[in-house]
């Protein structure tokens, strides 16, 4: 009966809440939670859990990421200095002011913030109001920028050799809390669990983040820039808006990083690699898709740490053959022919891809989710 | 509506239920009209009507997704726009489409399609035509007033022994006085070419005009012979406010 | 008069380094300047036009740049050791094997231009983020094969005799090898305008580089000049590898990247679709990086990004830029 005094938004709204749980979606979403909430418990192996650590802080980073790729439609390519600021500013505060203190790694992840927020800001300022493609060649070159920087500042940075911070209190190695039910409470599990809060209070937010209006305003504008701009939004503003919410979380992640690993040198954090692997990710994962990520991740971080096996595998297996071990070693060449053909072939990705697959056995309107156009393929040949 | 049936010779132009979609907006859902040989079709619409569009579709600008343009009986819907305009078709935009930073000459010169001496003799024509061109043959096309880069584009369209000219709006933002000069010189290519187009200056439309086909929201909702429509107020205040 | 200002203010900035330093530091360090800007021009001609005629940001330019440098670096070690065409104290042998380098590498270049542009770049037109990301992904396919066919590591490339060492021209020390670049990059310049302004291609070509629609409109096949352009860029890329690769007397897989990036700089500054700005933008960036890691070492890098967001500011679609 009260059906019928809603609004028409107001009811859209009720019938996504209701389709929301009879989707799989939500559900995997938890299972991942669970699963990685589990892992210290059930795997006592270092490596696994390592693993386990940089899938949540990547696929988190991969979501920011897709907040500007997938949802905003730009391209940039300063995501992984982003990530870099938040490593050295966190890595920074706890190495160069005496013993590390709890305030220290607060006011690291802060000065992180408060830095990529203003760089972020000032990029787009001065590219995305000229034109949204001098964004992606702005972004490269502040990229190799901030590289040189840190490798020529070795004063302040380390150089090459980077940085190597230890953690305060409950994170520090040392730290030794007992046993929680028959399992040690270490510094490391400690500081698990509070990177994959982090995580999820990331993914939380930009969820949030993309359904607020100035989520859907900027999907509007990646549609049809045109379109917003006649009907009288200043697009640019949407768009630094966005770009600076991505940088700010790739900070918070960049943080979170150095807290787990303890190291953050340029290659580590903000070379090139780091961005490779990114886009990569994303477009595994699937662009428009904000989880793609941790299919992305989990994929991506997980070959890699497998293909050293592999590669000995290989090495006894073509112990004769020269060509065979360098093309073994390039692996890098086959995950770039796997990215231009999930680019030209899937270009929404494994998640897109299986969303459109569900879509169209149980057809139900909206539910499909936005999406960048994929390539057109001798479609009109103008714009 | 369908358009009227034809005597004798078949139309030059032949739109037949033209649909275009713009991204996912739908903005032609159902344009048809004829271009009868050697006669000025105008197309009138308030703005927003979809004139443009379907002008930029015939010209093969944008793809239909459904309906038929034929030109000379062949259907040409679904070509790249350079092989449309190869049939014998000029196109004048909106907004006029020059070359800024070329030269009057280069503008003319890069719509030849092939230099070939025919094309340049149509070149006389052209200057008796438009003077203003040949006194700024070498100028930049950018350099140009508001009027001159009319002629100039509509020139460009007429160096080529074209059959058809498709022209967008000629008189938008020019004065009274130079509209005049464009009609005059409109008039007179009249006898040596099929003319469709897009007015809003009624004045201009009706004064050129021998055929009329009124669009609404992306539709054709009404043809006829110009002369009716001028008589027709109830019909002008309807969709054109004047 | 506006074309004009920007090259005035250009230079009377480069006069000034001359306060700061003697004027035989002066004229080394601007030669220097010189050829490094060429060379920075020949990578980024090719990407302006592409960029203008076609909106297409190709990312792969750079690798094609690699790719260039190494196969003149193949041709120049194989010439040398077959028959010491570099270490022979011939002028013409030494001239021929920088012209085989050159040939073969923008041969290849060619090849490998018109199967990037049919391939990878023509199914995205008009999609900005796709073609980034295509041409990125071909980016990594074509550096890791230059890893796998010349292996990871920097190798040296062989300088022909007449190339190397200097001149000594009334107490001034002049490298050789700036001097050919640079004479190279003004041949290279004026070649490319006569062909944009005294062809009837380069006709299409720069008024499809104004409005992509209108010279469709005109009966013009634009893919078909736009395949002959992304071949030819691709060629000039390919020379300043082989060019690059002497100037620094080396190869490396991940050459054409950091080239990429000062050529982004370079477009930017001189404004995209712009030949004559590419030009001008290259002769900033190459100059002032000279005079800068001279007079100040560590401000080196910073100089060219400081340029380019003071130009962005002052003039947001670069010196000769349409504002298209
Ligand atoms: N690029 C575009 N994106 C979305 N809508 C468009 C675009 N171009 C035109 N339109 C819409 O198409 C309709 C028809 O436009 P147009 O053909 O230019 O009208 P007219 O020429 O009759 O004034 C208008 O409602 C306009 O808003
Ligand atoms: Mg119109």
């Amino acid at each position: 009966m009260t059906e019928a005094r809603l609004t028409p938004v107001q009811r859209a709204r009720q019938a996504e809440r209701g389709r929301r749980f009879r989707q799989p979606a939500p559900y995997l979403r938890l299972a991942c939670l669970v699963l990685a909430a589990l892992v210290p418990l059930v795997v006592p192996s270092f490596q696994v859990l390592d693993l386990a650590a940089k899938i949540a802080i990547f696929a988190a980073l991969v979501a920011s990421y897709d907040v500007v790729l997938g949802y905003t439609g730009i391209v940039s390519f300063g995501h992984a200095m982003f990530f870099g600021f938040g490593a050295y500013a966190v890595a920074l505060s706890l190495g160069k002011f005496g013993a590390p203190t709890y305030g220290h790694l607060a006011a690291g992840f802060l000065a992180g913030v408060a830095l990529s927020a203003t760089i972020s800001v000032l990029i787009g300022a001065f590219s995305l109001r000229v034109k949204a493609i001098f964004f992606a060649m702005i972004t490269l070159a502040f990229a190799e920028f901030a590289l040189i920087l840190a490798v020529q500042l070795t004063h302040i940075t380390g150089g090459e050799d980077g940085l190597s911070p230890t953690l305060p209190g409950i994170f520090a190695v040392s730290y030794e809390g007992g046993r929680l039910g028959g399992i040690p409470v270490t510094g490391r599990l400690v500081t698990y669990y509070f990177i994959l809060a982090i995580c999820l209070v990331l993914f939380v937010v930009m969820a949030r983040f993309i359904h607020s209006p100035l989520g859907r305003t900027l999907q509007a504008i990646r549609d049809n820039e045109l379109r917003a701009e006649a009907l009288g939004f200043r697009t640019f503003v949407f768009q630094i808006a966005s770009s600076s919410f991505g940088s700010v979380v790739a900070t918070v992640l960049g943080g979170c990083y150095v807290m787990w690993v303890r190291y953050a040198n340029p290659e580590s954090v903000l070379g090139i690699h780091v961005m490779l692997d990114l886009l990569l990710m994303v477009i595994i994962g699937g662009i428009g898709t904000l989880y793609g990520g941790i299919i992305g991740a989990t994929f991506l971080l997980t070959s890699q740490t497998l293909l050293p096996h592999l590669r000995t595998l290989a090495a006894s297996v073509f112990a004769g053959s020269m060509v065979m071990q360098r093309m073994t070693e390039r692996w890098l060449l086959y995950f770039g022919i796997l990215f231009i053909l999930m680019v030209f072939f899937f270009p929404k990705g494994v998640i897109g891809t299986v969303r459109d697959a569900l879509a169209r056995r149980a057809p139900s309107p909206s539910s499909s989710p936005p999406h960048p156009d994929p390539p057109a393929r001798g479609g009109c040949p103008t714009r | 509506m369908p358009p009227e049936p034809t005597h004798g010779s078949p139309p030059l132009l032949e739109v037949e239920d033209l649909h275009t979609y713009i991204g996912q907006h739908h903005i032609l859902q159902g344009v048809s009209l004829r271009a009868r040989r050697d006669a000025v079709t105008v197309i009138l619409g308030r703005n927003g009507a979809g004139k443009t569009t379907t002008m930029r579709t015939i010209v093969g600008l944008l793809r239909p997704r459904a309906g038929a343009i034929r030109f000379e009986g062949r259907p040409i819907h679904g070509l790249p726009p350079y092989e449309i305009v190869r049939f014998g078709i000029g196109f004048v935009p909106e907004g006029q489409g020059i070359f800024a930073t070329l030269t009057v000459d280069e503008n003319l010169r890069v719509a030849m399609r092939d230099e070939s001496p025919e094309s340049r003799d149509r070149l006389p024509r052209i200057f008796a035509l438009f003077p203003a061109l040949e006194r700024f043959r070498q100028a930049r096309a950018g350099t140009l007033s508001g009027g001159q880069k009319q002629m100039l584009s509509i020139a460009r369209a007429f160096v080529n022994p074209n059959r058809l000219l498709l022209i967008d709006e000629p008189s938008k933002g020019l004065a009274p006085i130079i509209v005049e000069h464009l009609v005059a010189a409109l008039q007179e290519m009249k006898s040596q070419v099929t003319v469709l187009l897009v007015e809003q200056n009624f004045a201009m439309a009706s004064a050129l005009g021998d055929d009329f086909y009124l669009l609404d929201d992306g539709r054709t909702v009404h043809h006829g012979r110009m002369v009716d429509l001028v008589h027709d107020h109830a019909l002008k205040k309807r969709y054109l406010g004047v | 008069m506006r074309r004009a200002a920007p090259i005035l203010a250009a230079a009377a900035l480069f006069v000034l380094p001359l306060a700061f330093m003697d004027a035989r530091t002066y004229v080394t360090l601007t030669v220097a300047g010189l050829a490094m800007g060429m060379l920075i021009f020949l990578v980024a001609a090719g990407l302006t036009l592409i960029f203008g005629l076609m909106d297409v940001l190709n990312f792969a330019h750079g690798a094609v740049f690699s790719w260039g440098a190494y196969v003149g670096f193949s041709v120049a070690l194989l010439l040398n050791q077959r028959w010491g065409w570099a270490t022979a104290p011939s002028v013409t042998l030494n001239v021929l094997l920088l012209a085989a380098a050159i040939l073969a590498a923008m041969v290849v270049a060619v090849g490998l231009g018109i199967l990037l542009e049919r391939v990878i770049v023509r199914p995205v037109y008009g999609r900005h983020m796709f073609q980034i990301l295509i041409t990125l992904g071909a980016t990594i396919v074509i550096e890791e094969l230059i890893r796998m066919i010349w292996g990871p590591n920097d190798q040296v490339m062989p300088v022909p005799l007449t190339f190397q060492g200097s001149w000594d021209i009334a107490d001034v020390i002049v490298l050789r090898f700036p001097v050919v670049a640079i004479v190279l990059g003004v041949l290279v310049y004026l070649g490319i305008t006569l062909l944009l302004t005294r062809t009837r291609v380069g006709l299409i070509v720069r008024a499809g580089v104004e409005n992509r629609e209108m010279i469709q409109a005109l009966g013009h096949n634009i893919y078909r000049y736009f395949t002959r352009v992304f071949a030819a860029g691709s060629a000039l890329a390919a020379l300043g590898g082989v060019m690059w690769a002497m100037f620094s007397q080396s190869v490396r897989p991940a050459m054409g990247g950091e080239q990429l990036i000062f050529a982004f700089i370079v477009v930017i500054i001189g404004g995209l679709g712009s030949v004559t700005g590419s030009l001008l933008g290259a002769l900033i960036v190459g100059l002032s990086y000279n005079y800068v890691a001279f007079l100040v070492p560590k401000a080196a890098i910073g100089i060219n990004m400081a340029i380019m967001v003071l130009i962005l500011l002052l003039r947001p679609t670069g010196l000769f830029g349409s504002g298209k």
